[in-house]
């Protein structure tokens, strides 16, 4: 019998099955491999054109350590709010537009429970991070068990949860953290303040459990194909509540930072993050893996649009640029992915 | 009804231009001149980024005639089809026209539509979410005279009709992702046969039959028959070569991108010299296999009582090293069984034997089977197999990872390299690019993709559903070959199948179910015509398309 087998297994390879598909890839990849680069690093070459024109136009203020220092230390809201969103867009649920809300909901939180109720301000802190994860659990149950459309429940969510970081601040905003907290956020390393290594960190760390753990791989199945991760054994129904849960998590630990950084809060700025953190996880997908969302590439697209918003505030626009560079960068430059690996397919 | 386009043309000249002819039944059967085609299409060429994949590819469809389109998967068929519905733009040059009026390119699907083109395409293009009728109706509701309001009576009343005609029964308002292949199958099908008028248009039908069951498939070319004898034109696109040799009045067969045969007549063909036009030379003969070697003194896998879905106490033993096939008619459970073993879907009793431990089935969920050896080798591979966007590499290996505790430790790629250069190696997968995402790759290969995921598991008890389905003759060969090694190996296999001829290449025995439980035990030589005649047990298999000729010959020409 093993004869037949050996037999039958000779005569496989004789076969013809798709020559012609090999000769396709051969060629499409001596055409293509140009276009696939570009699509991966064409975001970072407009970073580059874009630091140069700044630097020929406004050398005296923008090629300085100080607009360098703007540029890296004071987004780190909007990694966390991005590293946030990632988990929920991985695992296939589309936009989760309450991680803003929760943010502030933790932001406020600690800074309340310490100015108004005089609560220790680690105690507060550890408070706040948990109301955070609890507002993903809920956004989970609601979506993963419940079935309900995500849109509808984080809109809805977001929306109440603004209502009551307001109510909860008496719709002012508040301050008076004690100085000492502050630290946790803006110690001194190197130039930049801590919490700028620490997005960064978060941002690897990500990056690192997305390429190279088993963990990493059944998110991007899930977020690909529920039916096949399911029939492959992934517990596709814990993986999504749990990515719901470590989104608010991560929401409501940038919250924490994001008030110790300021000494306090104010409770309507947490919605204006809310387009950024979108254009920052879009405009990622142009990055480094062309159509995937991808934590490296958010983290460079973060640092690539707070780079354009400095440097036309330096030639003179005031406060309205950042919402025409946020909302027109998104769309040109996802555009401009999408045509380039349509074009190196 | 006379069609002077269907004269022989030597008629045409003897009797002058214009003259009018008295009806005739043989117009079918007569040698045909080429009159205006229905569909024409001239030096076709299509390149993706500096690659060409179709070269100089012409088709002519002719009136009132069914035209196949063969080629092997990798040949450019599908790229051709898509062309044809405007998915791709052709390059410069090339011309198509329908009924004499050449088409602007890219085709515009609305202006096809217009000039009497439908097309039925191998995803079937159905809104899963959507209920039958609206599917049947999409694009063609009209509103009431005064306030626009859809009648759907009146829509339900077509939709009606055009089933009547199919001759099956779907219900109107079950949304779509709920209905079985074939029910989807069948309302993509009836969607394109509501818009045939008598006497014009073109149908393409691309791959669109792959799902029906034997019986489905007979009525499904009974009334193609029909549609065709009234003038309307059909393009065939399938894998089938039975449809094919039974129902084509002229093939076309396409090789690396170019017309090897172009409008061939059928008639005299068989399925042999289609294949041998495909491949370009002859494919060795798999149907004579040894019986299995049944190790000695081993424990077959055995499963009491089995109920849920649509089978009830069913019970079947399996040795290593055998296949087992199931099958029956649509509806008969024999289908069910692979979801309900493999914990995909929840059984309500049974018991599952298995390498001397008894498990119960209502409490296997997809992880634990797994973890019990057993792995499931789902039909569909677009929705339940493989992750489309998403690497060779990485929908091969999946299942060693899922289960991981190491969850957050990574993955060795090497281990996860050799197995898919290995299983690359033995499934003959080409292109061998283990980077490149799944989507690429032809049906054929993305199939012998989905048998390696779950080969590589090593499993004790292997399922499957339609193994083959929509695969071309040569990776079917490959895909039947690795099944039969991974028998051969120890493995106990079970094959859920309605084709009865991949499961008369694959299986040592065969169950036939009715009504959820097993009717019937085929042993021995397992031939085509005995599985079906078992599956139909009052009935014969038929010619897909009567004889196209008067003489009323009954008779079968292949296997």
């Amino acid at each position: 019998m093993t004869d037949t087998v050996n037999a039958r297994g000779a005569t496989d390879s004789d076969l013809y099955t798709g020559a012609v598909g090999a000769t396709d890839a051969v060629a499409k990849r001596s055409g293509g491999s140009f276009g696939r680069f570009a699509a991966r690093f064409a975001v970072i070459g407009v970073w580059l054109l874009m630091i140069i024109l700044f630097g020929l136009l406004e050398p005296s203020t923008f090629l300085t350590v100080g607009a360098f220092r703007t540029i890296f230390g004071s987004q780190q809201a909007l990694v966390f709010l991005s590293a946030a969103l990632l988990c929920t867009v991985i695992v296939g649920e589309f936009v989760d537009l309450s991680v803003a809300s929760n943010f502030g909901l933790s932001a406020i939180l600690v800074t309340v429970l310490t100015v108004t109720y005089h609560w220790n301000v680690w105690a507060a802190a550890i408070a706040a991070i948990i109301a955070s994860v609890l507002v993903g659990a809920v956004n989970g149950l609601l979506v993963v068990k419940l079935g309900v459309n995500t849109i509808v429940v984080t809109l809805g969510m977001g929306t109440f949860l603004l209502g009551i970081t307001l109510f909860v601040s008496n719709l002012m905003p508040v301050s008076g953290l004690p100085p000492y907290f502050a630290q946790i956020a803006l110690l001194n390393v190197g130039g930049l303040p801590i919490s700028f290594f620490l997005g960064v960190v978060l941002m690897l760390g990500f990056a690192y459990i997305l390429t190279f753990t088993p963990l990493g791989r059944n998110m991007r199945f899930v977020g690909e194909n529920r039916e096949v991760s399911r029939l492959a054994g992934v517990r596709v129904t814990r993986l999504r509540l749990g990515a719901f849960i470590v989104a608010g998590l991560i929401a409501g630990i940038g919250g924490v930072f994001a008030a110790a950084a300021t000494g306090g809060f104010d409770p309507a700025v947490s919605q204006s993050y809310l387009l950024p953190v979108f254009a920052a996880t879009f405009l990622g997908t142009a990055i480094l893996e062309p159509g995937r969302f991808n934590p490296l590439g958010t983290l460079i697209a973060v640092y690539f649009l707070a780079t354009g918003v400095l440097g036309l505030q330096l030639l003179g626009a005031t406060s309205w640029v950042s919402s025409v560079f946020y909302g027109g960068v998104l769309v040109i430059a996802v555009t401009i992915s999408t045509v380039l690996h349509a074009k190196s397919r | 009804m006379v069609r002077t386009d269907h004269v022989p043309q030597r008629l045409r000249i003897a009797l002058g231009s214009g003259v009018i002819l008295p009806e005739s039944t043989e117009v079918r059967a007569a040698t045909l001149a080429p009159p205006v085609p229905r569909l024409a299409v001239e030096s076709l060429y299509m390149s993706f980024a500096n690659n060409r994949v179709l070269r100089d590819v012409a088709i002519d469809v002719w009136p009132g005639e069914i035209h196949g389109l063969v080629g092997q998967n990798g040949s450019g068929k599908s790229t051709l089809a898509k062309v044809l519905t405007g998915l791709y733009t052709p390059d410069a040059g090339t011309r198509i026209a329908v009924d004499g009026g050449e088409l602007q390119l890219p085709v515009r699907p609305q202006e096809a539509r217009d000039r009497g083109v439908a097309v039925v395409h191998q995803s079937l293009g159905l809104f899963d979410h959507q209920s039958v009728l609206e599917n049947m109706r999409v694009g063609r509701l009209r509103g009431s005279r005064f306030l626009r309001r859809i009648d759907w009576s009146r829509e339900r009343e077509a939709a009606t009709a055009v089933f009547e005609r199919l001759g099956r029964h779907v219900p109107l308002n079950a949304p779509v992702g709920t209905l079985r292949e074939e029910d989807r199958a069948t309302v993509a099908i009836a969607r394109a046969l509501q818009d045939a008028h008598a006497g014009t248009g073109l149908i393409i039908f691309d791959e669109s039959t792959r799902s029906l069951g034997r019986r489905s498939l007979e009525h499904f070319f009974e009334i193609l028959g029909e549609i065709v004898s009234t003038g309307t034109s059909v393009l065939l696109i399938t894998h089938r070569l039975e449809e094919v040799v039974d129902a084509a009045d002229r093939v076309t067969v396409l090789r690396d991108g170019r017309v090897v045969e172009s409008g061939r007549e059928m008639a005299g063909m068989n399925e042999a010299d289609l294949t041998a036009m495909m491949l370009g030379r002859n494919l060795i003969d798999l149907e004579h296999r040894g019986a299995a070697t049944i190790p000695a003194n081993s424990t077959p896998v055995g499963v009491a009582g089995l109920t849920g879905l649509g089978v009830s106490e069913v019970s079947l033993e399996v040795s290593p090293g055998e296949v087992l096939g199931l099958t029956g008619l649509a509806g008969s459970g024999y289908d069910d069984v692979p979801y309900l073993l493999s914990g995909v879907t929840h059984a309500d009793a049974g018991t599952l034997t298995l390498l001397g431990a008894t498990i119960s089935v209502p409490a296997l969920s997809p992880a634990s089977a797994m973890e019990a050896g057993i792995a499931l080798v789902p039909e569909g591979r677009e929705h339940a197999g493989l992750a489309m966007s998403l690497s060779l590499a990485e929908n091969a290996t999946f299942p060693q990872t899922t289960r991981s505790a190491r969850s957050l430790f990574p993955i060795d790629r090497k281990r996860e390299r050799r197995i898919v250069s290995e299983w690359i190696e033995r499934l003959d997968v080409r292109p061998r690019e283990r980077k490149a995402s799944i989507r690429t790759f032809s049906g054929g290969n993305q199939q012998k993709v989905l048998l390696a995921k779950w080969l590589a598991n090593a499993p004790s008890l292997l399922v499957l559903h339609e193994p083959t389905q929509a695969v071309d003759v040569g990776a079917r060969h490959t895909l039947v070959a690795a099944i039969r090694k991974a028998a051969a190996d120890g493995c106990a296999v079970i094959v859920a199948g309605s084709d009865e001829n991949e499961l008369a290449l694959l299986c040592d025995r065969l169950l036939v179910f009715e009504e959820g439980s097993v009717r019937a035990e085929l042993r021995g030589d397992l031939s085509p015509d005995t599985i079906v005649e078992a599956i139909y047990s009052n009935g014969s298999r038929s010619r897909l398309r009567g004889p196209r000729s008067e003489v009323h010959t009954e008779k079968k020409e292949n296997n």
